[in-house]
């Protein structure tokens, strides 16, 4: 090699290597003083095993020996790697191999300053990324924190009509927690099963707005009082609706729908099929579910069996006949709840284990 | 002496280097300073009555910006996953590289870190999560190279997965 390419070779910090018919590597420019030290073990013969001195170049080698063999011209590299040198010192360095002139050929440099410099503006970049991962998890904490107040809210304005009415805080969790099974087997996005959980629970809160003589009557209501019982679906709604919080505004939806029929004989607005919204038809499933399987001081519990069975008779009449069957599926989530969900387990862990199930 | 050459991998910043260092140098750095490229070290250990040469490669983190090369997984006996118990994603890049290696490589010897467990209030990989660790059936050791916890055990737990049964003791 001339003078004038090893002077460039020397300030590049790159040595040439040629390779033997041995798999040896003989230098064809001047070797830095930094490689001495590596190679100094085969010092004597002038050919050097370059895989033994940099155990990294052993990965290399394969590719290296297709590349050479098929003559290819252009560079291959080898990826960075780093050794210590005699002080202890890390020493950035890349292999390049190509064929040229008949010969197999392999670079070493030493990447220096380059590498000093990729590698500040990888740091900064990944540091970047850091950050904005930790806000990233701090807005999810944050944003759950947020959802568990306004379950607790929601759980705490329903049990004001809990206070006239049969219904039990453990009802209303269970609905929320069966809701939230059925959206996720809609493939509904974490948000939206968050706020279903959260809103379907709320489905009877207009009840707060039914006269005592009604809401606790024992017996059958006549066709005037029945008219004044329908009304708590407009009366939730309207307790739930001018907000712009999604959980409260589906939360309204359901309220005001949940006694609508798939075949539109329901009440308020008589809707049909898929004019009622999703949520309030996945609602109207569960709760009746959950109403039919559970004992009220007016009436004891069904056998599930016999539940679902009715349920099955009123699926295309009074239920969406397709979410009947998406319930019927799931049957094994609902009945955990059903089970683990009860004024008993009211608090405590089993809870937060269903809505890890949910989530 | 037997040599067997094992990985780190990892998500970036996960803490691969600073659990080598521990095992390797005994020495630890608060300070993030990110890998670029690959360094190996060795680590002689005894595994009941056979001598290992251990080759710990440690190679950058895996991002958008640095992908593991596949020639980096050439003539690897076993691997070790490492995941900050801290971040969310590098779960995620754990359960990606360590399906990336069983495809290139089918079954190897492994062994799941669950790292930076002094800093366990801060921890956000749940438990479902780690049951789903759990299930792929490799060990799953909870360490911390900032108080010297589990590495040994995590590369001792490896290693033992290297040799022949009956050469341990």
């Amino acid at each position: 090699m001339d003078s004038f390419l090893s002077s460039i070779c020397r300030n590049i910090n790159l040595t040439a290597f040629t390779r033997d018919a041995q798999g040896l590597f003989i230098p064809c420019s001047a070797m830095p003083d930094w490689l001495v030290f590596f190679l100094v073990k085969s010092e004597e013969t002038g050919h050097y095993n370059l895989a033994e001195a940099f155990p990294y170049l052993s990965c290399f080698m394969q590719d290296a020996e297709e590349h050479w063999q098929a003559k290819r011209s252009e560079p291959l590299a080898s990826g960075v790697w780093i050794e210590l040198d005699e002080l202890n010192q890390e020493l950035p360095l890349e292999a390049s191999i190509m064929y040229l002139d008949g010969q197999e050929v392999l670079l070493l440099q030493q990447l220096g300053e380059k590498y000093t410099q990729d590698l500040s503006r990888l740091q900064q970049v990944r540091n970047s990324l850091l950050t904005q991962e930790m806000l990233e998890s701090e807005i999810k904490r944050r944003t759950l924190e947020i959802r568990k107040r306004e379950e607790e809210i929601a759980i705490k304005l329903v049990s004001l009509t809990s206070l006239r009415d049969e219904e039990t805080g453990a009802h209303v969790r269970r609905i929320g927690l069966y809701a939230a099974v059925m959206a996720k087997a809609l493939g509904w996005t974490p948000e939206e099963i968050d706020t279903i959980r959260v809103a379907a629970p709320m489905h009877d809160i207009g009840k707060i707005g039914i006269p005592d003589r009604v809401l606790r009557k024992a017996g059958i209501l006549n066709d005037e009082e029945f008219n004044v019982m329908k009304k708590h679906t407009e009366i939730g709604a309207s307790m739930l609706r001018g907000t712009k919080i999604p959980v409260l505004n589906m939360a309204a939806d359901i309220a005001l729908n949940h006694h609508e029929r798939w075949d539109g004989t329901g009440y308020p607005q008589g809707l049909a099929g898929e004019m009622i919204p999703a949520s309030a038809r996945i609602t109207t499933i569960v709760d009746i579910y959950d109403a039919l399987v559970h004992e009220r001081v007016y009436k004891n519990a069904m056998p599930e069996q016999e539940a679902l069975g009715l349920m099955q008779e009123m699926a295309g009449r009074h239920l969406d006949p397709d979410l009947m069957k998406l319930f019927l599926s799931l049957l094994p989530a609902m009945r955990r709840i059903r089970l683990e969900v009860t004024e008993e387990h009211e608090a405590g862990s089993k809870e937060e284990a269903l809505e890890e199930v949910c989530a | 002496m037997l040599q067997k050459k094992i990985c780190l991998l990892g998500a970036f910043s996960v803490g691969k280097t600073s659990l080598i260092q521990r095992y390797v140098n005994k020495l630890f750095s608060e300070k993030y300073l990110t890998t670029v490229g690959v360094k190996i070290d060795k680590k002689p250990i005894i595994v009941g009555s056979t001598s290992l040469n251990l080759m710990v490669w440690d190679i950058a983190g895996e991002d958008d910006f640095t992908n593991i090369r596949s020639a980096h997984l050439r003539g690897l006996s076993g691997y070790i996953v490492v995941i900050d118990g801290t971040r969310q994603n590098s779960f995620n890049v754990a359960l990606a590289l360590h399906e990336r290696i069983k495809t290139e490589l089918g079954e190897v010897a492994a062994v799941f870190a669950l790292n930076k467990c002094d800093l366990k209030e801060h921890w956000v990989i749940n438990h479902e999560q780690i049951r789903t660790l759990a299930q792929l059936g490799y060990p799953i050791i909870e360490t911390s190279a900032k108080l010297d916890q589990g590495v040994e055990e995590m590369f001792m737990g490896l290693a033992r997965q290297l040799v022949p049964e009956n050469s341990e003791a």
